[in-house]
């Protein structure tokens, strides 16, 4: 059986791709943050900073065929803005010269579509070739916009290892906590007055079944990932149960520091993605993977209020500290 | 209660057969009742709800030369006028009543449209986009149709002396039609250049605010009812590599300007000045 590492493992959306590709692949885990405790790691889990020399040293003990880089800090983690950097971009460049010595065969890379930025003037569809917008009007993103250029270059560079960059659209599920999800969650979901883009969604489970097809597959490249429909924002709110509360655009600011002050963290670059749609194209993945989501758009935001099963995922652990001062 | 509004309006000026004719001419909708350009069916009902007594009973618009429009992808193009862009309303009405099968025309907006409160959600819902080039192009090739002033805020602007004179065209929509092999569909508006008879732009006044013109309109605000005709032309198919220069794609612009011209002219000698009763058939 093939050896397929998985980084960011100790996070909610890698125990859904480890549980889709368990049986088919010999699984290692790795994270710098420690496994939460109440489930368990379909294979082998180590705790360890992507630049930690202790990185290297798995690569040479386990030989692995192939990786899939799950683990990109969000905003949301609210680490230091140079603590996330360091993690996103360099450990993903550590990973991927870790991959080239130890000639691993293959790469999945998780980036994201946020990396085109919700632009007044975007186009429709999006596609791979478009630029990335998103530091542009919002310089905050800038390590999600590097993580997907170092991915970029290093598959430019090495043709001998197949390099997959996925951008998928936002991924939502009864099991994953990340931040459009929990938001989906909410009752009262703070929408932008007069504004009401179109969004995209892909459920956890064709999320994790993209990578299987990534990790099988012949081809490399980049490639946007997203579920079937499109859907006004408002309506995607009223679809997972909650009732979108309009407010005015000058007044988004204060509603964000609300939140926050209530103790909920709301990423300041979705602001625009309230406003302006960013539409992707999936063909590309379709016709070189052979994808087709399985779950429709409406039914996915409809079980986003399904009773959490017991043996689903707790919340997101925290990083330890010393993993993060290590470089 | 918006959507108890939107239902009784449908209710009041739609009939089944038209509610049924704004259906089907929706042709990617999705599982969440939205096409990726964020049409919705319902929104879009009640709009042209709102605007099909207009179109029959204040503009009482004619059509002619509905059988010259070709049934798969189409570019149409109209000379542009009037203040406000009734003229785009009215064909969209009639292409969404009148053809079978019924169409839904995309509109290209300006590039700043996007940034307006409710104004982009109202566009969204009722298949107005963006004017981009690859908006255009990427529903030219789902054969979806698209409506084009190439006049752009110059056409519409425009004051009452130089009615029905077509301003500069731009080249883009030539060099969009010959890359996706779609069919140019000339249509010349007539009776809509009088509603809003506009006696000045105030040009240096609107260039100090940044805006494109400042119409000052004779009659007042309200729009006259004037008669509407509006002549569709015969399709022009444009061969050949969509990369020429530009003096090439210029005489290709003045062979839809000259087609659209003669739909003016004919329509014009047909209703003479009687803007309010006559008909230019």
């Amino acid at each position: 059986m093939k050896k397929v590492l998985i980084t960011g493992a100790a996070g909610g959306l890698a125990a859904i791709v480890a549980d889709t590709l368990k049986g088919k692949f010999d699984l290692y885990g790795v994270d710098p943050r420690p496994f939460p405790t109440g489930r368990e790691f379909p294979g082998k889990f180590f705790q360890a900073d992507y630049r930690q020399r202790k990185m290297a040293d798995l690569f040479r003990v386990h030989g692995f065929d192939a990786i899939v880089h799950l683990g990109r800090v969000p905003i949301a983690a609210r680490l230091r803005k140079t603590q996330r950097f360091n993690l996103n971009v360099l450990g993903t460049r550590s990973l991927l010269d870790l991959a080239l010595k130890n000639k691993v065969k293959s790469v999945i890379v998780l980036s994201t579509f946020h990396v085109y930025g919700a632009h007044q003037h975007n186009h429709l569809y999006i596609s791979e070739e478009d630029p990335l917008l998103a530091s542009q009007t919002f310089p905050e993103i800038v390590d999600a916009v590097e993580l997907d250029n170092v991915s970029v270059t290093f598959s430019l560079r090495n043709p001998q290892v197949r390099t997959v960059i996925l951008r998928p659209t936002n991924i939502i599920g009864d099991r994953i906590k990340n931040q459009i999800s929990m938001f989906l969650r909410g009752k009262m979901c703070p929408v932008l007055l007069g504004y009401d883009p179109m969004w995209q969604f892909i459920h956890e489970d064709d999320m994790a079944n993209s990578i299987l097809l990534a990790l099988e597959g012949k081809k490399s490249g980049i490639y946007n990932v997203s579920g079937e429909g499109v859907i006004a924002f408002s309506h995607a709110i009223r679809l997972a149960g909650g009732s979108p509360v309009p407010v005015p655009s000058f007044l988004s600011g204060a509603v964000i520091r609300g939140l926050k002050f209530a103790g909920q963290y709301f990423p300041r670059h979705l602001v625009d993605f309230f406003k302006y749609p960013v539409v992707v194209s999936d063909k590309n993945f379709r016709k070189d993977f052979g994808y087709e989501p399985h779950i429709s758009t409406a039914d996915a935001l409809r079980g986003l209020k399904i009773e959490t099963a017991p043996e689903s995922i707790e919340g997101r652990p925290e990083l330890p500290t010393e993993a993060n001062s290590k470089d | 209660m918006i959507r108890a509004l939107k239902k009784k309006l449908i209710d009041a000026y739609l009939s089944n057969e038209e509610k049924s004719k704004v259906e089907r001419a929706l042709k990617n909708l999705a599982s969440t009742g939205f096409d990726p350009w964020g049409v919705n069916p319902e929104t879009l009902k009640a709009s042209i709800a709102s605007t099909i007594w207009l179109y029959r009973h204040y503009y009482r618009v004619v059509n002619h030369g509905l059988e010259n429009i070709p049934t798969g992808r189409c570019l149409f193009i109209s000379n542009h006028s009037g203040q406000v862009p009734i003229d785009a309303m009215l064909i969209t009405t009639a292409a969404l009543i009148e053809l079978e099968p019924p169409r839904l025309l995309r509109g290209m907006v300006e590039r700043w449209a996007p940034s307006l409160p409710f104004v982009s959600t109202l566009f969204s819902r009722c298949g107005q986009i963006t004017g981009d080039i690859h908006n255009a192009k990427n529903l030219l090739e789902r054969d979806e149709s698209v409506m084009v002033f190439p006049e752009g805020v110059n056409g519409v602007g425009k004051t009452i002396f130089n009615r029905y004179e077509l301003q500069n065209f731009g080249t883009g929509f030539i060099r969009l039609a010959m890359e996706t092999k779609t069919p140019i569909l000339p249509i010349g508006v007539i009776g809509c250049e009088e509603t809003l008879p506009s006696l000045s732009k105030l040009g240096p006044l609107a260039k100090k605010l940044g805006i494109p013109y400042i119409p000052v309109i004779a009659t007042g605000p309200i729009p006259l009812p004037t008669k509407v005709t509006i002549r569709y032309g015969k399709p022009i198919l444009f061969e050949g590599n969509a990369d020429e220069p530009d003096s090439e794609v210029r005489k290709k612009v003045e062979t839809v300007k000259n087609a659209i011209r003669a739909e003016l002219e004919a329509g014009l000698a047909a209703r003479g000045e009687r803007i309010f009763t006559g008909a230019g058939v």
